[in-house]
């Protein structure tokens, strides 16, 4: 673009320093908050009143901050099980439907294990099973994906959306109208799991608090540190000399959505099986499934770190809930917390262009300034 | 059974209006991903536009601005910032998602105007449908702009060599492809189901993109694949009407979804791809950096 004497140049960029990233994250964040002001503006007391009930709520109250750092873990979940295969260079947006498979596979353990009864087996073993299985229904979803994607080079993006949609109505079938999970009440839910089953809570948390922390340490030094994090980044970053240089692009595939899969199943675990006060697949699963995307952009944010993907995950569960809540409290339309994630989300695909350019001036020679279009000769 | 037929065919006018608009972005090379995120908005648009001033038109033209304003929005950000396109489509997306619960929930419920009157019982929107897809494939492969469109997809640097401004072509296609992923979300709420709820869609879009990918890029082959899931969808919705008390309704609900991967599958193989000549624009997807 000319301006005068000058000319304003879009320069690729070849790398961002760390502190550029974060900075750049972090104004896309606060870009984003700014922008959400629009949507306070038709609460009682203004934008401001609806900042301050958003944040008291999530983040200076005991109660709104378990609640934050409970769905936190379960954003953490559903962020590995995108960046994971994202590290491979593939886009794992089948995360509500491995969520719901994990869901699934969770409540079926006790059902197979003692139907209608308590557990015979000690409730911890039980709870273990749980999890695993839970672990194992979304690596079997997520590694569909991946084989495909692989062997056949099926897009990715089409299959786990395709999947989502499956599960979304797979549950529907399993909690409703007789299905095999309803529960007792027949509302549309499934049944509740006896309290033997309860998870483990470490002040308030529960255990899978510390799998979500443990992953995030894993996952930077697997990635760091080792031989198979090395071929999935190589593998993400130039997959042409990635198989030249001799790495098996099916097997990785497969192992990444392998990989994300089970972490998006034990995701599903953790918020229906595992939360005080749920206990159960409700009837609006469909939210929570919905609640998932924003692992997306944690991770899009994050650059492919899981560390530093643990307080953006803190910070979306206490916008997302605390938007929720002051959309109660101050009688806003639905949608507060969805509108948050939307916005979100067009911050960061704008701080793309901050990665991948710079910005540059460059003053014209002179006369270049005032250059005449050529003229074209008559025919 | 006519019923059953006629809903059938409006149903796959929604695919075919979307599948169009995205088959000409994925011509000229441009992947967009977000279809689903272009036509919720352009549905919600359109909605909100009949039921506040009673017009229908002015409904259909908030639709089609809508889509194509963010067809721009994806083309600025893929073809003059040269960014990753399923980054800019999957941002579409879930910007669409998440404004689109916030602006319409207040309009949630039925459009509450008169319906759209069928002709024998058949949507208006079918035949428009038949009719852009003729005039989508004359375009594309009976004049110059559509070899034009077509070389920018293929080989963008030679169509650039030529005379071909790639650029422009690119942001034309991305233009007319978000109309009519607009004009897709307004039929939906206009005329198939007027009805206003948060994430309506809930899958027709990117049921919509794959169908572009089944149908080889060739706009009768998109047609066909339309009106077959077009009478999938909505067998899928009254199974009753064939086949009374097979399967939960829950279950049937999942058969569009189901019968999709396996046509990808079958689409990707190369068996399949040699024996049909599975025409992918060579360029797509990737931004195009002038040499």
């Amino acid at each position: 673009m000319r301006l005068g004497r000058f000319e304003l140049l879009l320069e690729p960029r070849a790398q961002l320093s760390a502190i550029s990233a974060v900075l750049t994250a972090v104004l896309a964040i606060v870009l984003a908050l700014a922008l959400s002001s629009v949507l306070f503006m038709s609460a009682e007391g203004g934008v401001v009143s609806g900042y301050r009930v958003l944040f008291s709520y999530a983040f200076f109250n005991l109660s709104g901050l378990l609640a934050t750092l409970q769905r936190a873990v379960y954003l953490l979940f559903c962020t590995y099980a995108f960046l994971v295969p994202l590290r491979a260079g593939l886009w794992n947006i089948g995360l509500p439907g491995q969520v719901f498979a994990g869901a699934l596979a969770a409540f079926a353990v006790p059902l197979l294990l003692s139907p209608g009864r308590p557990p015979a087996l000690p409730p911890a073993l039980v709870i273990g099973i749980m999890v695993v299985a839970a672990a194992v229904a979304g690596a079997v979803l997520g590694g569909f994906s991946g084989i495909l994607r692989a062997r056949l080079q099926v897009n990715e993006i089409l299959v786990t959306m395709m999947l989502n949609s499956i599960f979304f109505w797979l549950v529907s079938y399993m909690i409703k109208e007789g299905g095999p999970l309803m529960g007792a009440t027949a509302e549309g839910e499934s049944f509740s799991l006896p309290p033997a089953l309860y998870a483990p809570l470490l002040g308030g948390l529960p255990f899978t608090a510390l799998l979500a922390l443990g992953a995030a340490v894993c996952l930077d030094l697997l990635f760091a540190k080792t031989a198979l994090g090395y071929r999935i980044r190589a593998l993400g970053e130039n997959p042409a000399a990635a198989r030249y240089g001799g790495i098996l692009p099916v097997a990785l595939s497969l192992t990444v959505f392998v990989l994300g899969g089970a972490f998006a199943g034990v995701a599903g675990y953790h918020y229906f099986a595992a939360l005080p006060g749920l206990y159960k697949i409700p009837g609006n699963y469909g939210f929570y499934g919905d609640l998932a995307f924003y692992g997306i952009i944690s991770a899009l944010i994050a650059r492919g770190s899981s560390l530093a993907a643990v307080p953006i995950a803190v910070l979306f569960a206490g916008l997302s809930l605390g938007a929720r809540f002051a959309q109660g409290a101050l009688h806003l339309p639905f949608g507060v917390d969805y509108a948050l994630l939307g916005l979100l989300m067009m911050t960061f695909v704008g701080s793309q262009v901050v990665y991948n350019f710079r910005l540059s001036w460059r003053r014209l020679p002179a006369g270049a300034a005032a250059a005449v279009a050529p003229r074209i000769p008559e025919a | 059974m006519w019923e059953l037929l006629a809903r059938s065919l409006e149903a796959s006018t929604i695919f075919l209006f979307a599948g169009l608009g995205e088959l000409i972005d994925q011509r000229s090379g441009v992947l967009n991903v977000g279809l689903e995120g272009v036509m919720l908005f352009g549905g919600t648009a359109a909605f909100i536009t009949a039921q506040t001033t009673g017009s229908y038109p002015l409904g259909f033209a908030a639709g089609l601005a809508v889509g194509a304003l963010l067809g721009v929005a994806h083309g600025f950000f893929s073809i003059s910032l040269r960014g990753d396109q399923v980054v800019s489509g999957m941002g579409l997306w879930i910007l669409s998602f998440g404004l689109t619960t916030f602006l319409g929930s207040r309009y949630t419920g039925p459009l509450g105007l008169p319906r759209i009157p069928a002709v024998a019982g058949l949507s208006p929107f079918f035949p428009l449908g038949v009719l852009l897809i003729a005039a989508g494939w004359v375009l594309l492969f009976r004049t110059s702009l559509g070899l034009a469109v077509r070389s920018a997809g293929e080989n963008p640097a030679a169509a650039e060599a030529s005379g071909v401004n790639v650029a422009a072509i690119r942001y034309l296609c991305v233009t007319v492809g978000g109309a009519l992923a607009g004009l897709s979300g307004a039929t939906y709420t206009l005329s198939y189901n007027p009805v206003w709820t948060y994430n309506f869609l809930m899958g027709w879009g990117f049921v919509s993109l794959a169908l572009v990918f089944f149908s080889m890029w060739n706009p009768w082959i998109l047609l066909a694949g339309a009106t077959l899931f077009g009478l999938m969808w909505q067998l899928s919705l009254s199974p009753e009407l064939v086949l009374p008390g097979v399967l939960s309704r829950y279950i049937w609900r999942t058969v569009p979804f189901a019968i999709t991967i396996p046509i990808l599958v079958v689409i990707s193989t190369s068996w399949f791809r040699t024996r049909w000549g599975l025409a992918r624009p060579e360029a797509l997807g990737r931004p195009y950096v002038k040499g």
